[in-house]
């Protein structure tokens, strides 16, 4: 059984309401949305977003992400020392969370959004299976990834205890916000069915 | 697809190859890049500060202050080469990059509890903290040794420092106040001993409104604790304010007499005298060495002891030694150092010291050995001019010139006595005296029966002679033989068996014995002066007591 795809019978469906309508009427009939086949520009975008994600990437962990001022001096810690001041501790558990959160799911999400970009324009060979399963995921859990910058956002709004104690946001942590912002753009911009487009064109004659 | 049904509108669309969409990421590496490299590049010199211990340093957490300004913060506390001090990494702000120059001093603030203060409170609390006091020149240096103890004043206060030198350090310790005339005008902020001259050196800080009373010849003492001297000028008894006494301190004059000169300069060098009488010693400048030969015994005299003329201090006693003697000779010598100068204004304008002895010498100055306290029998020299002496020469013994010496014993006895009248008062001396008068009543009163009964033989002779131009002289032996008889009989009364005689006799025993009993007493004060206060030891015979149970 032949499967005809919206895009070969010219329909697209609109972004905005959903409505499946002829692409050469230009916008959606019933919301006045322009119409588009795919996502424009979605891998240049995604690209855009992604390369600026990096970039932020770089100075979120390399400077200090929080200050905690206290008793005996004030401590600036960086992530990873963050991560490694935990470990020394004992505290495997927390160690682990922190960079999981903070470090490993941003690296892996961002890898994983340039494996789909790269999936898209086909450069590389991957079942659409695992690649739509890679996008959920990627979607899904990225947008919890950095709990830090909310972690930091609350401990500096609650511990202001004067002299005592205090916590105040390092330069690192617009960076974390920018990274996390980013990944969440490019992973909103790509349009997974690009990845199916590959896959049609090269499956076609295959499929009877 | 549906290429071939696309509008041109559409193929516009595609031919704009690069979408704004693009100066995302390159806005985004701008602001990264420059993050990262603000961080990096803007990040401060690094300073390696030496620290005998890390105590209480503490590594990204201990910061480093100016002025109580942040500057910097410990990155990193290893342990030096030699495993005997730590160094501290410390990361300075960028904009504090310039402290670190030549003569900058790191020191750690913590809490210090001494005899004088506490420091460094806020530390308990806040955790301690390295202060950086900034050097004077502009010579970067990136390593320094940091103090173990804070230097008490920071350099850029301005104030007069100064450097003492105490044989001993005494209770004067880090923090303790420097008075003048009982008022606190700086602070002892360190103490060292300095082992090549075995000596201890303290570091003071005078406040700068104060600090033009200290002058080229103003002599610092210790105040501390209380003290008791007796010396040739008796008891005395100082006591420095409480608080001196509890935690030290050093007082700062201008002895009497003293020039005070120039105001001090910065670094200046003075002597810490032990105590003030010391520092007022200290003032004469002794400039002749002088050899004294006693020909008694110079018990109670000791180096040190004052060399006075006519009351007026002019030099002390340096040293008593049989060194100086020749062989054979049993005086004993006696080197004295003096102020000739003083001595040079008793006589003309000499200037040379030599010359002014000699002079004096010529003179009749003298040196003799003088009781300074009946209680303590403290002896000192005296110098002075002794009307009628022997004529004598200033000698030179060696390097030193002598100065003849005289027998004291007269003069001390003479002293003694003095001091002693009211005793003497009663003394059964009245009675001699008036039994002297008597005796001189009575002798005026032989002369003058004596001058009678000459006038009388005058006459007596007279008419003999007169009779002896008569011829009837010869008729008259016999009344002449009568009064010569009579005569005879008068100058007998004159005589070794006449009763003036027997009376003068009697006197001169009576104050022969007065005079021993003078000995007596004039010796017993020479044993014993304190028994002039305290009375003499009761009589050698045992007492009966009571059986102790």
């Amino acid at each position: 059984m032949e499967i005809r795809s919206a895009a070969e019978q010219g329909l697209a469906s609109c972004h905005l309401c959903g409505k499946v309508s002829p692409v050469d009427l230009g916008e959606c009939p019933r919301c006045g949305c322009k119409l588009h086949l795919r996502k424009p520009h979605s891998l240049e975008r995604t690209w855009s977003f992604l390369i600026a994600a990096i970039a932020f990437y770089f100075p979120a962990n390399l400077m200090p992400i929080m200050s905690v001022g206290g008793l005996g001096g004030t401590s600036h810690d960086t992530i990873m020392s963050g991560v490694l001041n935990f470990w020394k501790k004992g505290d495997l558990l927390v160690a682990i969370i922190i960079f999981a959160a903070s470090i490993l799911i941003p690296i892996l999400k961002m890898l994983a959004l340039v494996w789909l970009c790269l999936a898209a324009s086909g450069k590389t060979r991957t079942s659409p299976k695992n690649l739509a399963r890679l996008y959920h995921v990627t979607e899904l859990v990225g947008r919890w990834s950095m709990v830090d910058v909310f972690v930091v956002a609350i401990l500096v709004s609650l511990v202001q205890v004067g002299a005592l104690s205090s916590v105040l946001p390092g330069p690192a942590i617009v960076s974390f916000a920018a990274v996390v912002v980013l990944t969440m753009f490019a992973a909103m911009s790509f349009d997974p069915r690009l990845l199916w487009d590959q896959h049609a064109d090269r499956d076609l004659p295959d499929t009877p | 697809m549906s290429e071939e049904t696309q509008e041109p509108r559409a193929t516009i669309r595609h031919r704009r190859r690069w979408s704004s969409v693009w100066l995302v990421p390159l806005l985004a590496l701008i602001v990264a890049g420059g993050l990262v490299w603000k961080h990096y590049a803007g990040r401060g010199p690094i300073a390696y500060v030496r620290f005998e211990t890390a105590e209480s340093v503490k590594a990204g957490v201990t910061e480093v202050r100016c002025l109580s300004v942040r500057v910097g913060v410990v990155e990193r506390v290893d342990l030096a080469d030699d495993v005997r001090s730590v160094v501290a990494e410390i990361r300075m702000d960028p904009d504090a990059e310039h402290l670190l120059r030549e003569g900058s001093r790191f020191w750690v603030v913590k809490p210090r509890v001494s005899g004088a203060s506490i420091s460094g409170l806020s530390t308990i609390v806040e955790g301690a903290y390295i202060e950086l006091e900034p050097g004077e020149t502009t010579l970067p240096v990136h390593h320094f040794d940091g103090l173990e103890e804070p230097p008490v004043t920071p350099s850029s206060v301005p104030g007069l420092r100064l450097t003492l030198v105490a044989e001993d350090a005494g209770s004067l310790a880090s923090g303790s106040p420097i008075y003048y005339r009982g008022f606190e005008v700086g602070r002892v902020e360190r103490r060292r001993l300095d082992i090549e001259n075995r000596r201890i050196r303290f570091d003071i800080f005078i406040k700068e409104e104060y600090s033009s009373l200290v002058r080229q010849g103003t002599c610092f003492w210790n105040t501390s604790g209380i003290d008791v001297v007796a010396g040739a000028d008796g008891f005395k008894i100082s006591t420095p304010s409480f608080q001196a006494m509890l935690s030290g301190g050093a007082v700062f004059a201008v002895p009497k007499g003293g020039v005070a000169g120039e105001p001090a300069q910065d670094g200046a060098v003075f002597q810490l005298y032990p105590d003030e009488d010391a520092a007022r010693k200290s003032i004469f400048t002794p400039d002749h060495r002088i050899l004294l030969y006693f020909d008694q015994s110079v018990r109670g005299l000791s180096p040190g002891a004052p060399v006075e003329f006519r009351g007026i201090p002019l030099g002390r006693v340096v040293e008593i030694s049989f060194r100086h003697s020749p062989p054979g000779d049993s005086r004993v010598p006696v080197v004295i150092e003096i102020d000739s100068l003083t001595l040079g204004k008793a006589v003309e304008d000499i200037q040379d010291s030599t010359a002014v002895l000699a002079e004096c010498v010529r003179r009749g100055l003298r040196a003799k050995l003088s009781t300074g306290s009946l209680l303590t029998g403290a002896l000192f020299v005296d110098l002075d001019f002794v009307p009628g002496a022997a004529p004598a020469q200033l000698a030179k013994v060696g390097e030193y010139d002598v100065i003849p010496t005289e027998s004291s014993g007269l003069a001390q006895l003479q002293d003694k006595l003095n001091s002693i009248l009211t005793k003497i008062e009663a003394l059964p001396l009245d009675d001699t005296l008036e039994k002297f008068g008597t005796a001189a009543d009575e002798i005026s009163i032989t002369v003058k029966d004596l001058r009678g009964t000459l006038s009388e033989a005058e006459g007596a002779l007279a008419e003999a002679k007169k009779l002896l131009a008569r011829d009837e002289t010869q008729n008259l032996t016999a009344e002449l033989e009568a009064t010569l008889k009579q005569v005879r009989t008068s100058v007998d009364s004159l005589g070794p068996q006449g009763a003036m005689q027997g009376d003068l006799a009697r006197t001169l025993d009576e104050l022969r014995a007065a005079l021993r009993s003078f000995k007596v007493l004039s010796d017993s004060i020479e044993e014993k002066p304190n028994s002039l206060l305290f009375g003499r030891e009761g009589s050698g015979d045992p007492k009966p007591r009571a059986k102790q149970r």
